[in-house]
Order: C-alpha cells, then sequence, then structure tokens
C-alpha cells in the first residue's frame, strides 16, 4: 500500500525514504547550507504533496459494475484533497440514483442541481454546495431524483460546467471528480466526456473485473489515456487463505497501474450512514488512511510500488509479558 | 474627706496603672507613693493639702515635662533585640498578607485571560462544551495535515518489507507490472472493444439526422427512466446559462417579465373597462394611458406611476382603483 521507492529510485533506501515520492515537495534553499536531516524533520509532520499536471484536473471515478465503492471512493478521495489544501469540485453525474450527497452530509443543503442551471433557474455557482467542514470542496449534483436529465446536449452540458468551473471569479479548482453513474449508458457517456484521467474502481472478484475491463477498454477508445486503478475491499485473511484474489492478481488480469488497495473495514458503512466521510474519522482507520494515501498519490500522479499482502504475527516485545 | 481620697486614689490607681504598664519607677514617683501612703496618719487639712502637691506633682509629671516623659518612654523601651525577637510573628503575618495579594491578583489575571477564551458560544468555549470537535473545524485550529505515510498509525519496518498499519504488521511484496505488460493489455483491449463515444442522443424511432455518423449516434429508449432526448431549450441559451456569473438567472427574468406584461396588460384593460363604465372622466384616462402608451418596456415604475395618476384622479369622483376593483371589472367583462 505505500508506495515505496525502493525499487525505482537509484539512490539507497533509508528509512525515510519510502514515503517520499521523486516529485515530492523539496527544500527551495541550496543544500549545502541546510543538513539533510534538519529538512527530514520539517517535513515529517507539514509535508504536502505536489501537484502534477495542469490544473483543473478532471478525474472520472467509474467502475463498470454497481456497489463496487465509486461514491464512497469519490467522497473519501475528495474530501482528502480538500485536506491537503487543494479546491475540488464534486460532481455527482448519477443522473437518476445520486447518492454523494448523502456520504458527504449535505443532502439537506442540495437546493439547486444542473439541471436548474442549463434551465436558467439559477446559476451555476448558486448550485454549487459548499462543505462546511472544509470550505475548498464543493458538492455540484446533475439532477435531483426523479427529474429528466435533457441528453439531448450529451455530455456537452459538462463540459460547459468545466468551461465555467475554470472561468469562475474565485479561480479554477485544482480537481474536479466526477462521479460516474454504474454501467456504460448514456449517463456513463456524459459523466466521462469532460474528463482527462480516470480511476477506475473495482473489487477483487470476477464479475467486477469483467465489467471493469470493458469499462477501461471504451475509455482508451474514448482517449483517456490516464486510467488507474483501485482495488476495493480487500481482505487480506481471505486473500491468504486463497479465497480471494491478490490486489497483484487483478493487476495481472486488468494491467492497470494502482493508485490505491482499501482495505475491507466495517467504519466505511458506519461512516456512510453518518454522511461523515472516512477521512475525517479521528482516530483515523484503515480504510480512511487508505483513501488518503490514494489522494496524496492522485496529486502526484504516482502509483504503488508494494502492495499489502497478508497480515504478519506481530513481533512481541521483551516486556509483551507484562503488557508491554 | 473620703471622696477625695477616693478621687486621689482613683487617679492614682489610674496612673499607677499606667506606671505598671511602663514597670519602671523614677524616685520623683517614689515621693509621691510614699506621700500616698504617709496621708492616712495626718490630719484632714494637711491631708487635703499633701493631696494637692501630689495632684500637682502628678500633673506636673504627666502634662508639664514632656522631655522627661519622653526619656522615660524611651527608657521603658525594651531593647531592639527583644522586640524583634516579639515581632517574628507579625513579620509572617505581613508576609503572608503580601503573598496572599499575590496570590489573588494572579488568579484574577489567571481567571480573565481565561474568560477572555471562553466567552458563551465562542468555538473554544464550543469545544471545551463538546459542541463541536476541534480537529473537525478549519477555524478554531490552524490546519496541520498529518502525512498519511508516516504517522503513528502508519509504520514501515526498517527492511521496507513490512508495514505497520492501525497496529498489524502487513507483509508487501512488490508491483510486478511492467510497461510491456500494459501496452499488451491495451492492444488487448483496442482489438476488443471496437467503440466510438456517440455524441448524439437519439428516442429510439427517430430519424437519423443526415450528415450524421450512425455510430456516433446513442439510442434511448423512450421509456428510459431519468434521461430524456426532449428539451425546450435551446443549446445556446443553456450553454449561456451555465456560463452566466451575474445577475438574474434567464429563466427567473423570463418569468418576471411575463409577469410584468400581464399586469401591465391587466391594467390598460382595466383602464379601457373604466373607459367604458365611467365616460365622464374619459379625458383623464386618455391622458393618462397616452403618456404611459409603452408600458411594456417599463417595468414597476410605470405601474407605480399608473397607480398614483389614477389614485389622484379617481379621488375626487371615484373609488380608488384598486386589485378588487381590477377583478371586479374583469368579473364584469368575463360574461
Amino acid at each position: 500500500m505505500i508506495s515505496l521507492q525502493f525499487l525505482t529510485t537509484p539512490y539507497p533506501p533509508t528509512p525515510l525514504k519510502p514515503f517520499h515520492s521523486p516529485n515530492t515537495l523539496k527544500p527551495r534553499f541550496p543544500k549545502p547550507y541546510l543538513p539533510t536531516f534538519t529538512v527530514r524533520s520539517v517535513l515529517q509532520w507539514n509535508r504536502k504533496p505536489q501537484l502534477a499536471g495542469e490544473t483543473p484536473r478532471v478525474v472520472v471515478i467509474t467502475s463498470g459494475k454497481g456497489g463496487v465503492g465509486k461514491t464512497t471512493t469519490t467522497a473519501n478521495v475528495g474530501l482528502s484533497l480538500a485536506r491537503l489544501g487543494f479546491s475540488v469540485v464534486a460532481i455527482d453525474a448519477d443522473v437518476g440514483l445520486r447518492n454523494l450527497d448523502l456520504l458527504l452530509g449535505l443532502e439537506n443543503r442540495v437546493n439547486y442541481t444542473v439541471i436548474e442551471v442549463i434551465n436558467g433557474d439559477c446559476r451555476l455557482d448558486q448550485a454549487l454546495v459548499r462543505d462546511k467542514r472544509w470550505s475548498n470542496f464543493e458538492l455540484l449534483c446533475i439532477s435531483k431524483p426523479r427529474s429528466k436529465l435533457p441528453m439531448g446536449f450529451g455530455g456537452k452540458a459538462l463540459v460547459w460546467l468545466v468551461d465555467a468551473l475554470k472561468a469562475r471569479e474565485e479561480g479554477c479548482p485544482d480537481f474536479i471528480i466526477i462521479d460516474c453513474p454504474a454501467g456504460i449508458d448514456a449517463g456513463f457517456i456524459t459523466a466521462i466526456t469532460p474528463a482527462n484521467e480516470a480511476v477506475l474502481v473495482t473489487t477483487p472478484d470476477i464479475t467486477s473485473l469483467r465489467d471493469a475491463d470493458r469499462v477501461i477498454g471504451l475509455l482508451e477508445c474514448d482517449g483517456i489515456r490516464d486510467i488507474k486503478m483501485m482495488v476495493n475491499r480487500v481482505r487480506t485473511d481471505m486473500i491468504k487463505g486463497e479465497d480471494m484474489m491478490s490486489v497483484l492478481d487483478v493487476q495481472e488480469m486488468l494491467g492497470l497501474a494502482l493508485l490505491g488497495v482499501i482495505p475491507e473495514d466495517t467504519e466505511v458503512i458506519r461512516s456512510t450512514n453518518r454522511g461523515y466521510p472516512l477521512v475525517l474519522n479521528n482516530p483515523p482507520t484503515l480504510a480512511g488512511l487508505a483513501f488518503e494515501q490514494a489522494a496524496w498519490r492522485l496529486v502526484e500522479q504516482d502509483s504503488m510500488k508494494a502492495v499489502l499482502m497478508e497480515e504478519e504475527p506481530k513481533k512481541r516485545g521483551f516486556f509483551s509479558f507484562f503488557g508491554g | 474627706m473620703p471622696s477625695h481620697v477616693q478621687e486621689l486614689r482613683v487617679e492614682f490607681a489610674s496612673s499607677y496603672r499606667r506606671f505598671n504598664c511602663t514597670r519602671r519607677f523614677s524616685p520623683s514617683q517614689k515621693f509621691a507613693l510614699g506621700a500616698i501612703d504617709g496621708s492616712a496618719s495626718s490630719s484632714c487639712q494637711e491631708q487635703s493639702s499633701q493631696d494637692k502637691a501630689v495632684k500637682n506633682e502628678i500633673d506636673t509629671l504627666n502634662f508639664k515635662d514632656p522631655v522627661r516623659k519622653l526619656q522615660a518612654t524611651i527608657s521603658s523601651l525594651p531593647p531592639i533585640v527583644f522586640a524583634m525577637r516579639r515581632h517574628v510573628g507579625s513579620n509572617f503575618a505581613i508576609g503572608l498578607c503580601i503573598a496572599t495579594a499575590f496570590l489573588v491578583m494572579a488568579v484574577r489575571i489567571y481567571m480573565v485571560r481565561k474568560s477572555r477564551y471562553s466567552r458563551p458560544g465562542s468555538v473554544a468555549d464550543l469545544v471545551r462544551r463538546g459542541q463541536l470537535r476541534s480537529d473537525r473545524r478549519g477555524i478554531s485550529r490552524p490546519l496541520k495535515y498529518d502525512d498519511p505515510f508516516n504517522n503513528p498509525l502508519v509504520k514501515v519496518g526498517k527492511s521496507n518489507t513490512t508495514v505497520e498499519m492501525c497496529g498489524k504488521v502487513y507483509r508487501l511484496a512488490p508491483v510486478t507490472l511492467t510497461e510491456e505488460e500494459q501496452t499488451i493489455h491495451k492492444r488487448r483491449r483496442s482489438r476488443a472493444y471496437q467503440w466510438k463515444r456517440p455524441t448524439i442522443f437519439l428516442k429510439e424511432g427517430d430519424f437519423v439526422p443526415p450528415n450524421v455518423d450512425p455510430d456516433t449516434v446513442r439510442w434511448i429508449p423512450a421509456n428510459h427512466p431519468f434521461a430524456t432526448t426532449a428539451s425546450d431549450i435551446d443549446e445556446d441559451l443553456a450553454q449561456n446559462n451555465v456560463y452566466q456569473q451575474h445577475g438574474v438567472p434567464f429563466r427567473i427574468q423570463a418569468e418576471h417579465d411575463a409577469l410584468q406584461r400581464k399586469l401591465e396588460a391587466l391594467q390598460n384593460d382595466q383602464k379601457l373597462n373604466k373607459l367604458v363604465i365611467d365616460s365622464s372622466n374619459a379625458k383623464d384616462f386618455e391622458r393618462a394611458f397616452k403618456s404611459h402608451s409603452k408600458p411594456l418596456e417599463h417595468g414597476e415604475e410605470s405601474f407605480s406611476n399608473d397607480h398614483v395618476g389614477n389614485s389622484k384622479s379617481s379621488s375626487s369622483e371615484q373609488p380608488p382603483n384598486s386589485f378588487g376593483s381590477a377583478a371586479s371589472s374583469e368579473e364584469m367583462q368575463k360574461p
């Protein structure tokens, strides 16, 4: 799960090196004046990922199959990015079955959607719902439940939206994350239209993998080159018992770079029901940490170099007998 | 006689008490005392004269010789060492008072400072009372991001082959996917999935427009629950609506204008009706109508002017022009 660099980096590994990806924040002052250890001690706490690529980065989060965790990923990665200080607009492109607002706990604040914006009932800035916890995170829903989106415009409406967000007075957002509906229908086509990179969410089971492969094929045909995958709901105990495909198996089947591996966590359901994304939990949870790491890699356009395999028995200390 | 004696004795007693206090006797005092002691055996007159003498003596002692009195006082004071020894207790008390005062001051300053930060309803106060969680708010504390790769819950082992997350140790395995494998997969998929993104959505049964590649048409079933191909708004207008950053949204403006137009039309109708009904002040109405002959461009201004003009004109002869009257006129008109 940690993006280890020892396979690719020319310099020898040190205990701290694995945390630093090549384009991590570097000290700007010349090196000879500052000992290396001082820099590290500074960076350990306030380190931030360095944004790679041009803004706004329009990322579509998709999967062929439903229920694999697209919306959960959108909410958590989006809020992680906001926590990291980037301005984020999350677009719930699920026309009929939107849920992102529920996961974020913003369902009572959605008054206007993109349909109203297109119809001229409100302006775009009125339809954007700003999260009060992280003010650089905004939610935009495509439509209200049971309302119909005029598909006559196709994906043009979303392209206009991205253009309008670019031209905003308060500045262009760093990330526009689009939560794609399941399937490869009109909703999928609409959602992927403005994207220039994609995150494919899948679970380690064959049904999900088949759909994922198809979706990757469509995305590649559409010209989206930067596709990474997130393997969700991984259970190391089942992998160990060979009841579940390992992450490396999944990767071998799909041939995609890994953005993150999210372990199965009961906290996900709890956070969904509370409308409080995992990454804001304190103390952090296993899945929350994995989402944060994935968000970090997304910012740096990095991918995983090593994955978690199975749980090892923890080495007991000398004083473990006394409960130490 | 006894009264004098008693008086003297009382006086003496008081002076004696004073002397007793000082615990020192001068020779003159001894003389006075001796005179008093011997007075019991002498006659009354002698006694009275003696008494007077003693009285004078005492008077001189008390009031007329301050120098001696001062000397007596000084001599009556104990040496400094003894005095210091005697005041050890009182010094301690003074010290205690000062310390207490300082303590009170410090406590007061502390309380004032504390109350400054915990005003009822302030963020700090809400956090203290558990209404808010400080770590979930950006404003109560500056955001300090903790590194997801290096924090107390995520630790990588020394050999980089294990990682400890949330108290569990996991073995790490390096990713083995190579660039060649990725390109092989891409090639496989491009062969398997020939796809062109549809750019036109048509309802099933519609005709394909000319100069449109049939591959790029997406057919949407007529009973699709959430998508519709029909739109009552044209594309340019929709695009303008999305791009609009300021001002009143298009539809709100349009509805407002339509309402305005309707209202003004209603006004005009009403005037004409009035004209028909009441021909006595037709000229006034005509003038008013002419002055506001382009009501479609005017907003509420014209409406209010109209209203004022009407009320002015009708105040003398007619009931004021109101919505009630308008409604009645409409009602009259309808049948």
